[in-house]
C-alpha cells in the first residue's frame, strides 16, 4: 500500500472491497487511473528486462537518434512508430495492445486487414523485416508509411 | 513456415467475408480502426492513388437500414469548415462514405493543453457558427447533432473544422420526432431523446454546452463558477429547455458572442465614454463659466508628472528638490526616511524654526496648534510614516487645511490632522506614484514634497 502509482489491477480491487468510503477511495487511487507516460513505460520496460535501450531501438529499424529521442520523451510517436517498438520489445499481441494504449492510439483492430497481419506476425515474433515482407506481400502499406502527420 | 503462410492466408480469405465494398478496398488501404461502435465503424484510410489521408464510415446496413441511393450524409457540402466529401461506396453489407481526413489539434486536446483564453474560445465558437450557419442554410439543412469538443478540429492555419457527420441529417420537416437516439449525452439537447424531431436549434443548444464545457471546464451548469455575464446569457438561451426560446439559428449566436466578446465590450464601452466625453465638451463649451464656477477647485494634480513608473517618478522628484533647493537630503533616496530626516526637511529647506519643528504636546490628544508644528512626541530616530509626511507636507503650504478637522468626530488613536491631510493629497494627486501605505524611503518623502510643492505652486498661478 505504500506506493499507489504502480497499482496492479489486483491491487486496485483489493482496495475496492477494503475501502468503505468511496470518495476516500478515488482520492487515493487517482494516481494509478493515469496513464504513465510513454517514454517513462518504456524506459522502465527496458530497465526491467535488463536491456538497453540501444538494443530495442536496433530491432525497429527506427533511425537511431529518434529511437533515444522517444526514449527520452523528447519525441512523441506515431502508431506505427509504437508498433515498431513492439516489434523492437518482441511483444506478444496483448502487451502490443497495452504500449498503443499507453501511447493513446487506436489499438489493433481485427476489421483491419494491415492490423491483422501485424497481430498475425507479433504473435508469431516475426522481426521486423519479415513482418514488412509479409504486408509487402499483401500489398498493404508498411510500417512507418501509415503515419498520420503528427 | 507454411503454417505462417495459411494463417495469412486465412486473413485474406475472414477479410473478404467483411463484405466491405470492393471499389472501396480497391481505391483504399485501411490504417486504423478510429472508433467501432456497433453498425458504424470509422476507419483512418489512405488513398492508393495520391496516398492522401482520409476518414471512412462504413454503416452496416443490416443494423442501420440505409438506402444507399440516398445522398450520403452531407455529401453535396462545400465549406472550408467542414471535411471534403470524396466518394461514396456500398456493398450488400456496408455503405462507406469517405471525407478527408482534417490535420489538426481537436479542441478537446487543446484545452487540455493550456487553458484558453475567453477571447480565443469566442473567437472559436463565432467560427462554429459560421460552419453551423453554412450547414442549417442548405436547402435541405443539414443538423449535425453532435458538436463536441472530440468533433470540433482546430486546423495548423487558424481554421475551425467540424468533423464527424456520422449521425448529421437533413432536416424533414414532415417528420414528428426522431426515432433513433444518437448523440452525445450531455451535450444533446432534450429533443434529442425524442420529446420533438431535432433541428438547427439543436445545434444550437449543443453550442451552448461546448461554450459553457470551454469556459468553467464542465458541460453541466456549475452556480460556483462566476462566468462574463453577457457570456452566460447567451449559454443561457442557447440552452433553453423549449427549442423555441433558443437563438433561431446560429447567426444570431454569432451576433451576441461578438457583442459579448470582452474586446468588443472594451470598443463598446470606449465608445460610449468618447460619445459622453463629446457631448460633455459641448455641454461644457456652453455652460464653461458655470461648470468652473460649480466645480472649482485651485488644486489640480497636472503639474504632477504623471507618465512616469515609480522610480522615475522618485528620480524626478529628487531631482526637482535638488534643483529648486539645493538639497542634498534625499541624496539615498533608497533609505528609510525617519522623523529626523522629515524635521530636517522642514528646517533646512523650509527654513521653518527648529524649536517650532521639535515642540510637541506633552499630554492629551494631539491637536494642531500654532505651538508646535507636529503634535506627536517622536524620537528623531523613528521611522517616519507616509501619513505623517503627507500631513507635513500639506501644512507647509497651508496649515489652515490640516487645521480644519473638526468634522471628523472619533479618534482611532490617529491624529485627524493627518487624515484630513491624507484625504487632500488623494484629491490633489499628491500622492500620485510610489507611495507606500506605512514606512516610506527618502525618496518617497522628497517626491510627497515635490508633489505638494506643484500643486500648491500651480493653485497659486491659477
Amino acid at each position: 500500500m505504500a506506493d499507489q502509482s504502480n497499482l496492479t489491477t489486483e491491487e486496485l480491487l483489493r482496495l475496492l472491497f477494503m475501502e468503505s468510503s468511496l470518495d476516500h477511495l478515488m482520492s487515493r487511487s487517482a494516481d494509478s487511473v493515469q496513464l504513465p507516460a510513454f517514454s517513462d513505460y518504456i524506459t522502465a520496460l527496458c530497465r526491467q528486462r535488463g536491456e538497453p535501450p540501444e538494443r530495442v531501438i536496433n530491432r525497429t529499424n527506427l533511425e537511431r537518434s529518434y529511437g533515444h529521442q522517444l526514449f527520452s520523451g523528447r519525441r512523441s510517436p506515431s502508431r506505427d512508430t509504437v508498433l515498431q517498438l513492439a516489434f523492437g520489445f518482441g511483444m506478444d499481441y496483448e502487451a502490443a495492445q497495452e504500449l498503443l494504449k499507453i501511447a493513446r492510439k487506436s489499438l489493433l483492430h481485427p476489421r483491419v486487414k494491415r492490423d491483422m497481419v501485424l497481430v498475425f506476425c507479433l504473435h508469431h515474433h516475426y522481426s521486423i523485416i519479415d513482418c514488412q515482407i509479409a504486408l509487402e506481400q499483401y500489398g498493404l502499406p508498411l510500417l512507418g508509411e501509415g503515419n498520420r502527420n503528427e | 513456415m507454411n503454417d505462417r503462410k495459411d494463417g495469412l492466408h486465412l486473413i485474406e480469405a475472414a477479410f473478404s467475408q467483411y463484405g466491405y465494398p470492393p471499389d472501396f478496398l480497391a481505391d483504399y488501404d485501411q490504417l486504423e480502426c478510429l472508433s467501432g461502435r456497433r453498425g458504424r465503424e470509422t476507419f483512418l484510410v489512405r488513398a492508393r492513388a495520391d496516398g492522401a489521408l482520409a476518414v471512412a464510415k462504413c454503416y452496416d446496413r443490416a443494423v442501420l437500414d440505409l438506402d444507399p441511393a440516398a445522398p450520403a450524409p452531407a455529401e453535396g457540402l462545400d465549406h472550408p469548415g467542414l471535411p471534403r466529401f470524396r466518394g461514396k461506396y456500398h456493398s450488400d453489407r456496408y455503405l462507406c462514405v469517405v471525407r478527408d481526413y482534417v490535420e489538426g489539434t481537436a479542441l478537446s486536446d487543446r484545452v487540455r493543453e493550456t487553458a484558453m483564453t475567453q477571447e480565443e474560445i469566442v473567437a472559436v465558437c463565432c467560427k462554429l457558427c459560421d460552419v453551423l450557419s453554412y450547414l442549417h442554410s442548405r436547402p435541405q439543412p443539414v443538423i449535425h447533432r453532435d458538436i463536441k469538443p472530440e468533433n470540433v478540429i482546430l486546423t495548423p492555419a487558424g481554421g475551425v473544422c467540424l468533423i464527424d457527420f456520422d449521425i448529421a441529417r437533413t432536416f424533414k420537416p414532415e417528420a414528428e420526432a426522431d426515432t433513433l437516439f444518437f448523440g452525445t449525452k450531455g451535450y444533446a439537447p432534450p429533443e434529442q431523446y425524442g420529446f420533438a424531431q431535432t433541428d438547427a436549434r439543436t445545434d444550437i443548444y449543443s453550442l451552448g454546452v461546448l461554450l459553457r464545457y470551454l469556459l468553467t471546464g464542465s458541460v453541466r451548469e456549475n452556480k460556483n463558477i462566476r462566468l462574463y455575464r453577457p457570456l452566460e446569457k447567451i449559454i443561457a438561451r442557447c440552452t433553453a429547455f423549449a427549442p423555441e426560446k433558443r437563438y433561431p439559428n446560429a447567426g444570431a449566436v454569432k451576433k451576441a458572442l461578438l457583442a459579448a466578446n470582452p474586446r468588443s465590450q472594451l470598443l463598446r464601452k470606449g465608445g460610449l465614454v468618447l460619445g459622453i466625453a463629446a457631448l460633455c465638451a459641448v455641454v461644457m463649451l456652453a455652460g464653461w463659466k458655470v461648470y468652473q464656477a460649480a466645480t472649482y477647485s485651485p488644486f489640480h494634480s497636472d503639474a504632477i508628472p504623471a507618465v512616469l513608473n515609480d522610480e522615475e517618478r522618485v528620480a524626478d522628484a529628487v531631482a526637482y528638490m535638488k534643483d529648486k533647493y539645493g538639497t542634498d537630503l534625499f541624496d539615498s533616496p533608497d533609505d528609510l526616511a525617519t522623523v529626523g530626516l522629515l524635521r530636517r526637511t522642514l528646517i533646512e529647506v523650509y527654513g521653518l524654526d527648529r524649536d517650532y519643528v521639535y515642540a510637541f504636546q506633552p499630554d492629551g490628544l494631539p491637536q494642531e496648534s500654532g505651538d508646535y508644528f507636529m503634535p506627536w512626541g517622536w524620537e528623531d530616530s523613528q521611522n517616519a510614516r507616509r501619513d505623517t509626511v503627507v500631513y507635513a507636507a500639506v501644512k507647509v503650504h497651508d496649515p489652515a487645511i490640516v487645521a480644519d478637522w473638526s468634522s471628523l468626530k472619533d479618534d482611532t488613536g490617529e491624529y485627524p490632522g493627518s487624515r484630513v491631510a491624507v484625504e487632500f493629497a488623494q484629491e490633489t494627486g499628491i500622492l500620485t506614484g510610489a507611495n507606500r501605505p506605512y514606512d516610506i524611503t527618502a525618496g518617497e518623502l522628497a517626491l510627497i514634497f515635490a508633489n505638494a510643492d506643484r500643486v500648491f505652486a500651480s493653485a497659486e498661478t491659477e
